[in-house]
């Protein structure tokens, strides 16, 4: 589904991304991590054709991202960014009508079928009660929840998240990693830069570490402590409760 | 809400209907059907101008509100880029130089103020073109800029003005809504309509770009080109009331910021707040600037100014409490 060809990127002449080569298939979960500073967010921002790359190229559906338009792109691929800061009030219900911009016209009126997967993406994430409000006065775990509707109602098959539970509470976290394991299972592929590595490992399915904007493994998911070292200079441990997967840092 | 709407209908209904009547001399009931002197005040200098206050009025509200959707800003406004300090440079000029040309019977100053307005948004987008970077820093910079570059050059001929002439220069810069016959008022109603139906049909872009650039982008809107084309339709509109009325302050900012809270975030309601509100606080500006210190007509400019910037700061004032 994409093909990332030498990849590089600068800041002036400061790089940011060297030489990434990988390809992502359609279902998969990649999760992507790495310290800060690593390039994860810059390289989400490329694949999702919000800034275009200083080298190399992206290939979605064997097609340069850059000679897509906007909204061709967006009828692909929908991108969740880091900030749910709001500047000013916009009511929930404009928010995932807004999942259904790429595929409207100007003086066109919604659709059957932009209605029908409004109602689905309300009912599906269980919004019914906050369609009137606005999103400024919502919790950070209800934001992230409109928001990954709102994705979801975009209908679009691939879905870039940055740092989705950045100053979430356990439960929200939890109940977030919940739908968007659901609509992975849905066969959307989820590409997700996090550092809560323990909340999304079990989840993915491919994992790919960066460091200082290279590229140290990307493959299927595998635990292995070595490469957490590298990245994170801490040593990682994998447990099972039953069959479910758990990893820690497991330093004294 | 929709009992606010329609209280407010009813408030603005009664505004427009009572002051014409009021004003240095006083016109009564009788007196507007008769051919006499008070009946061509009546019909030919307070009912344009009352009329004009509110088209002004609804324009300059409905530029601030769009204004802040593009600026994702509560504080945002057209003079921001510049078009208010560059429809003045322009219509300084006109003045200075006497310019007496016209265009379909709009005249001179009009025109120059218009351009004026127009260069301004033009140079911002020019400097955000060259430097490849349409971020929001770039056009407030750029427009913090224009404002000083066009200040100055208004300073600077007021300057080396006759006193004659500068008298008529400030009596403009104060801004005022007094004008003769209709010709105005059916310029800014054209404007008006015309920027309605564009705010109703492009809601879905002015909320997407509110929402923030990353969203927007991901749902398919390019934000650059879109904001770039509403800043030069915006200078169009605002360009055309400060070349009528001069630059008038406090609209534009201060109504908007009251018809998000009335209108609890639905845009439809928004933009029906900030039209009725816009035009007829101007309305309501300009009757009491030339009913409170009789015979001195004061420029309404001055008005919107003295109780918009005590009641902005009420306003934030109350925000900031309720925010802590």
């Amino acid at each position: 589904m994409i093909q990332v060809i030498d990849l590089s990127h600068f800041a002036g002449n400061r790089p940011i991304l060297q030489g990434l080569d990988f390809s992502v298939e359609k279902g998969d979960f990649v999760l992507i991590f790495g310290q800060n500073g690593a390039g994860k967010s810059t390289l989400l921002r490329i694949l999702s054709g919000l800034i275009p790359a200083k080298k190399g190229g992206v290939l979605l559906n064997g097609k340069s991202i850059a000679h897509y338009s906007k909204k061709e792109l967006a009828t692909l691929l929908s991108f969740l960014p880091q900030s749910d800061e709001f500047d000013l009030p916009i009511l929930v219900r404009d928010i995932l009508l807004a999942g259904r911009y790429p595929y409207q016209s100007v003086f066109k009126k919604l659709s059957a079928r932009d209605h029908e997967l409004f109602a689905e993406g309300v009912e599906y994430f269980g919004l019914g009660d906050l369609l009137e409000r606005n999103m400024q006065t919502l919790s950070g775990g209800e934001k992230k929840k409109v928001l990954l509707a709102s994705a979801f109602i975009q209908d679009v098959p691939l879905i870039l998240l940055d740092e989705p539970v950045n100053f979430l509470d356990p439960g929200s976290t939890f109940h977030f990693i919940k739908m968007l394991d659901s609509l992975h299972r849905k066969g959307k592929t989820i590409l997700l830069v996090s550092h809560e590595i323990q909340y999304f490992f079990p989840y993915a399915n491919k994992i790919l570490a960066l460091k200082g904007g290279r590229n140290c493994y990307f493959g299927d998911k595998t635990f292995s402590d070595e490469l957490f070292q590298e990245i994170y200079q801490v040593s990682f441990k994998q447990t099972f409760v039953g069959k479910r997967e758990i990893i820690f840092v497991n330093e004294k | 809400m929709k009992n606010k709407i329609w209280l407010l209908v009813s408030f603005v209904l009664i505004l427009l209907i009572v002051a014409p009547f009021f004003g240095i001399i006083p016109i009564d009931l009788q007196g507007i059907l008769k051919a006499n002197p008070n009946s061509f005040i009546f019909w030919h200098l307070r009912i344009p101008r009352t009329i004009l206050g509110f088209t002004a009025g609804a324009i300059l509200a409905l530029s601030g509100l769009i204004c802040q959707n593009l600026f994702k800003n509560s504080l945002a406004t057209p003079d921001l880029l510049g078009i208010s300090s560059g429809a003045a440079a322009g219509a300084v000029v006109a003045l200075k130089f006497n310019l007496n040309l016209s265009f379909l019977g709009v005249r001179g100053v009009y025109i120059c103020s218009y351009f004026g307005a127009l260069s301004a948004v033009l140079f911002v987008f020019f400097i955000a073109r060259a430097v490849k970077n349409s971020s929001l820093y770039t056009y407030l910079m750029t427009g913090v800029a224009i404002n000083f570059f066009y200040s100055s050059v208004i300073v600077f001929f007021q300057y080396i003005f006759d006193y004659s002439d500068t008298f008529s220069l400030l009596r403009w810069l104060m801004g005022g809504i007094s004008v003769a016959g209709y010709g105005e008022f059916i310029f800014l109603l054209v404007l008006l309509i015309l920027f309605l139906v564009l705010v109703f049909v492009f809601k879905k872009e002015f909320l997407l770009v509110s929402a923030g650039e990353e969203f927007a982008q991901s749902r398919g809107l390019n934000v650059a080109n879109f904001r770039i084309r509403s800043f030069i339709a915006l200078s169009f509109f605002v360009g055309g009331v400060v070349s009528v009325c001069g630059p008038i302050g406090f609209i534009a900012l201060v109504v908007p910021h009251l018809s998000r809270s009335w209108g609890e975030s639905h845009y439809n309601a928004t933009v029906a707040f900030t039209f009725l509100l816009g035009g007829g606080l101007l309305v309501l500006a300009d009757f009491l600037a030339r009913t409170l210190i009789p015979p001195v007509d004061i420029p309404v400019g001055i008005v919107t100014s003295l109780l918009g910037a005590p009641f902005f700061l009420l306003l934030l004032i109350v925000q900031l409490k309720k925010n802590n």
